[in-house]
């Protein structure tokens, strides 16, 4: 288990960048002396001097100053030290592949420093900057994280993103991959005996030909054997023959049969141990990696692995074997004539390999040739309306007729190449077969060393069985490297730990009574940049409370702590006085609803979906449920009733519809929190009626949050809560808070009602 | 009317625009980068409003000129390639090790990410981390860096 665990970021950083893992110690202990001991809390490289050439100026940031260390890299450039007191703006100047970072002090004074840095330094620069225009507004910042951590994560963030953070090399993966082999060591060794067997006893044909010849047929013909003697030997063999076409074929079987069934399994053991882990994954993996690449890892990738398993693995040793067998029978036969044959083998190997590289490097060309080319399909067939409308179709035509002869014309270069290749390298071999004959026929006529007619006719069909395994093993190359990119990619998701863990004895609450207690909570999606600063409520069991504010305040991120999606940076969040992280997860989340903008339903039947959370609920109370979600009506003029089949998700729904079956899905669970974020925005004020209905009869008794643009929905709420730059501003119930005439509150609210009034006109 | 305008840096490190006796504060941005990198300037405010439009600059002042192409020079930067050293496929990423204008520089692009074609016959390659490195004439590269290049050009 050789590659299990993940490259550490410092390593990641000096594979792929050229620039240091870390602020040198000794820069950072001088720095930290120069501020009377106070720690450096963030620090990051500004990479362009002024003249925008690349460099190394490293900025560090401490709870009273800014450092600045020109040209260091080593530990002894000059420090620039800055007092944060002094720095009264900061600006960004974002340029194509740089940012100019200014610090100004007083206004019309040159300003403090200025920094240039590329694209790469940017995420661990913005922390700075976020932290420095942090502290000129007077906030106090918590730090959630070591400084080097900072920098490294910023640092490795893109890379990571685009590729993975496991496995150091193609090797470790193989071995890790052989891993998953163990569990099924009889059949592999069963498997791989086979077709050893199988490629020694194809090499006893071509030998029992050249033994016939010399030792039957030859003293037959000169009269040294008679008929019985002759045919008796020659029954022997032809038994012999018989036998080993027998073994040949049986080995075969097995060796196929035991292989395919063996990748299948290990393929089988991969995608399950992928979608057993994506479904432990906090929410924030699904955030960082997109659908379709995490299909295709437990789809396409695992096949790819059963190919190599099945096939791959056993054709390469196999070839090895051929090759390795061949050489000693040829060389323990006539050790001249196997010279001949063996000599050439690894010029030849040699071929295969160049010819598979430069192949690789067509392909690459092609490959973006082709996407260009369907790029052409992608864009224009969704837009065909605009194409119409705009009359360019002959345009488009010729756009796509130019990429298309390109394509042509460089696959038929790629044809040219390969079509020419194989031919050359066939005349190789038979170049190597007239040598043998030209040096073989003499001696068969008694020149020099003799040589029997029998070992020339073996030699002859030993040839013929050289191409396969030379062709095999030059390919191996690339079917490696197809293989041990497939098992990365599943590794990186197997290797990726949850970020929310359950305790050793998690609590369950029962009964759940639904209070939900913030305690000065903090979050931060990357550790650095807060969402959440500083809140703090108390909310009882059967309160509702609406959540109010900008997009962007941090609304939708407070539900989502409440539903322990993601772990609290700093503070706690109680649910009925226990810390949440003592809690069992999966048992609260079960006691929490959740009902959502855009509602997800899964391909299958209404039943079904208002059934997932409660699959053993029975028929009155999905029904109940759906009258309760005003669904049960809209449901019955369906064709197959509850049965009927809504497509991918739910997509024969309209909004509204799905919605309501949502709405159904949630009421049946009975949570004792409800969540209800947006339920009601997107739809038409018809059916925003409707689901107001249902959602009134389903608040009803739970603690709920709910998060409206429109202010009207949350007329019912006892309370109200005003967000604002992940605050809380404002709290109050609805009269209380439009009592304060210079509130956020009630400019929301006169903002909406001036909207409505402009409309309704 | 664009005579009237004056651009100048002030002493403190910003770029003023004056007109009529009105000074702002300016960043300015390229309207086409690529094809046009030179015409076509916006010069906007702090609140990214535009405060002015440069079609040309030979309409400007010697003086305003060369204080936005000062300027120019920060906004249109990216790194310019002049020699490949090595090119390399890793998983699901190729590294790419080259010497530019600025220094040497070890990046990273996506598998499936291809240069872009500009107007102008070069090449625009885009990193992971969505640095910009530009070849300008990829055929006067030497032969060892038209080489590694030929999958992306030919």
């Amino acid at each position: 288990m050789l590659a299990k665990r993940n490259c550490t970021n410092e390593e990641l950083i000096s594979r792929y960048t050229d620039q240091p893992s870390e602020m040198p110690r000794g820069l950072r202990d001088k720095i930290e002396k120069q501020w009377n001991n106070g720690p450096v809390q963030l620090y990051a490289m500004a990479d362009l001097n002024a003249s925008l050439k690349l460099t190394h100026t490293w900025i560090a940031l401490g709870s009273e100053h800014i450092s600045i260390v020109s040209d260091s890299g080593r530990d002894n450039g000059e420090i620039k030290n800055i007092e944060l007191s002094q720095i009264q703006t900061v600006q960004e100047t974002p340029c194509l592949s740089c940012t100019n970072l200014t610090l100004f002090g007083e206004p019309d004074e040159p300003p403090l420093a200025v920094l240039h840095y590329t694209h790469r330094q940017r995420r661990a620069m913005e922390n700075i900057k976020f932290i420095i225009e942090q502290r000129i507004k007077g906030h106090t910042v918590g730090f959630d994280k070591e400084a080097k951590e900072a920098y490294s994560d910023a640092m490795t963030q893109p890379i990571k993103e685009a590729q993975a953070s496991v496995a150091a090399n193609k090797m470790a993966v193989v071995w890790r991959l052989m891993g998953y082999l163990t569990p099924y060591r009889k059949r592999l060794s069963f498997g791989l005996v086979a077709a050893a067997i199988m490629t020694l006893v194809s090499l006893l044909p071509a030998y029992l030909t050249g033994y016939v010849i010399d030792k039957v047929i030859k003293p037959f013909q000169n009269g040294k054997i008679d008929y019985e003697a002759a045919m008796y030997t020659a029954w022997v063999i032809i038994g012999a023959l018989a036998l080993t076409y027998i073994l040949r074929v049986f080995c075969m079987w097995i060796r196929l049969h035991k292989m395919s069934v063996l990748g299948e399994l290990v393929a089988g053991d991969l995608r399950r141990d992928i979608y057993e882990h994506l479904q432990r994954l906090s929410l924030s993996f699904f955030s960082k990696k997109q659908t379709g690449s995490l299909i295709s890892r437990v789809s396409s990738d695992s096949d790819r692995l059963w190919e190599f398993i099945a096939f791959g693995v056993v054709e390469v040793s196999l070839s090895v074997i051929m090759l390795l067998g061949l050489g000693t029978v040829l060389m323990t036969m006539d050790w001249q004539l196997g010279l001949i044959l063996t000599l050439p083998i690894p010029l030849f190997l040699w071929t295969v390999f160049a010819h598979g590289s430069r192949m690789q490097r067509l392909f690459i060309s092609a490959w973006r040739k082709w996407s260009d080319m369907t790029a052409v399909l992608s864009d224009t067939i969704p837009g065909m309306r605009v194409v119409k409308a705009f009359n360019q179709e002959d345009r488009e035509k010729e756009r796509f007729d130019g990429r298309n002869m390109s394509c042509v014309a460089h696959f038929n270069h790629i044809h040219d190449v390969w079509t020419k290749f194989w031919p050359i390298l066939l005349m190789g071999i038979h170049i190597i077969t007239l040598s043998v004959w030209a040096f073989a026929l003499p001696r068969v006529f008694g020149q020099g060393t003799s040589l029997s007619v029998g070992t020339f006719v073996t030699f002859l069909l030993y040839m013929g069985m050289y191409l396969q395994p030379i062709e095999t093993i030059g390919l191996m190359a690339r079917m490696m490297n197809r293989a041990t990119s497939s098992a990365h990619r599943i590794f990186e998701v197997l290797d990726t730990e949850p970020e929310i863990v359950d305790r050793i004895e998690p609590v369950r609450l029962e009964p759940l009574q639904g209070r939900v207690t913030f305690e000065n909570v903090t979050f931060a999606y990357d550790g650095i940049r807060q969402i959440i600063r500083g809140i703090s409520f108390n909310v009882m069991p059967g309160e509702m409370i609406g959540l109010v504010g900008p997009s962007g305040a941090g609304k939708t991120t407070i539900t989502n702590l409440i539903a322990r999606f993601y772990d609290v940076t700093g503070g706690k969040i109680l649910i009925d006085g226990v810390n949440i992280h003592n809690l069992d997860t999966g048992h609260f989340r079960r006691q929490v609803g959740m009902v959502l903008q855009d509602p997800y339903l899964f391909h299958g039947t209404i039943l079904e979906n208002i059934l997932y959370g409660q699959p053993d609920a029975g028929m009155e109370r999905v029904i109940e449920a759906a009258k309760t979600a005003n669904a049960h009506d809209f449901i019955l003029k369906l064709p197959h009733g509850y049965e009927t089949i809504i497509g991918e998700r739910g997509h024969t729904l309209s909004g509204g519809e799905r919605q309501r079956v949502s709405i159904a899905r949630a009421v049946l669970c009975n949570p004792r929190i409800l969540i209800l974020d947006e339920a009601t925005s997107s739809v038409d004020t018809e059916t925003e009626r409707n689901i107001q209905q249902a959602l009134d009869r389903l608040i009803a008794g739970r603690t709920v949050f709910a998060i409206a643009h429109r202010l009207s929905t949350l007329r019912n709420a006892t309370r109200l809560i005003v967000i604002e730059d992940g605050r809380i501003t404002e709290e109050g119930t609805h009269s209380e808070l439009l009592s304060n005439p210079d509130g956020t509150y009630t400019k929301l609210q006169k903002m909406q009602q001036e909207l409505h009034e402009a409309y309704a006109v | 009317m664009t005579e009237s305008l004056k651009i100048e840096w002030r002493s403190d490190g910003k770029l003023w625009l004056s007109n009529n006796g009105k000074a702002t504060a300016v960043q300015i941005t390229k309207c086409f980068p690529w094809s046009e990198p030179d015409r076509y300037i916006s010069l906007r405010d702090s609140d990214e409003k535009e405060v002015a439009l440069i079609n040309n600059l030979n309409d400007l002042e010697q003086e305003s000129r060369e204080a936005i192409e000062k300027a120019l020079a920060e906004a249109g930067f990216v790194l310019e390639i002049t020699q490949i050293e090595s090119l390399k496929e890793d998983f699901e990423v190729r590294t790419w090790e080259a010497r530019t204008a600025q220094g040497k520089r070890k990046f990273q692009t996506k598998l499936d990410d291809w240069p872009q074609a500009l107007p102008g016959g070069g090449l625009l390659i885009r990193d992971v981390a969505g640095d910009l490195f530009l070849i300008d004439d990829p055929d006067k590269l030497d032969e060892i860096s038209r080489k590694l290049l030929w999958a992306f050009v030919a």
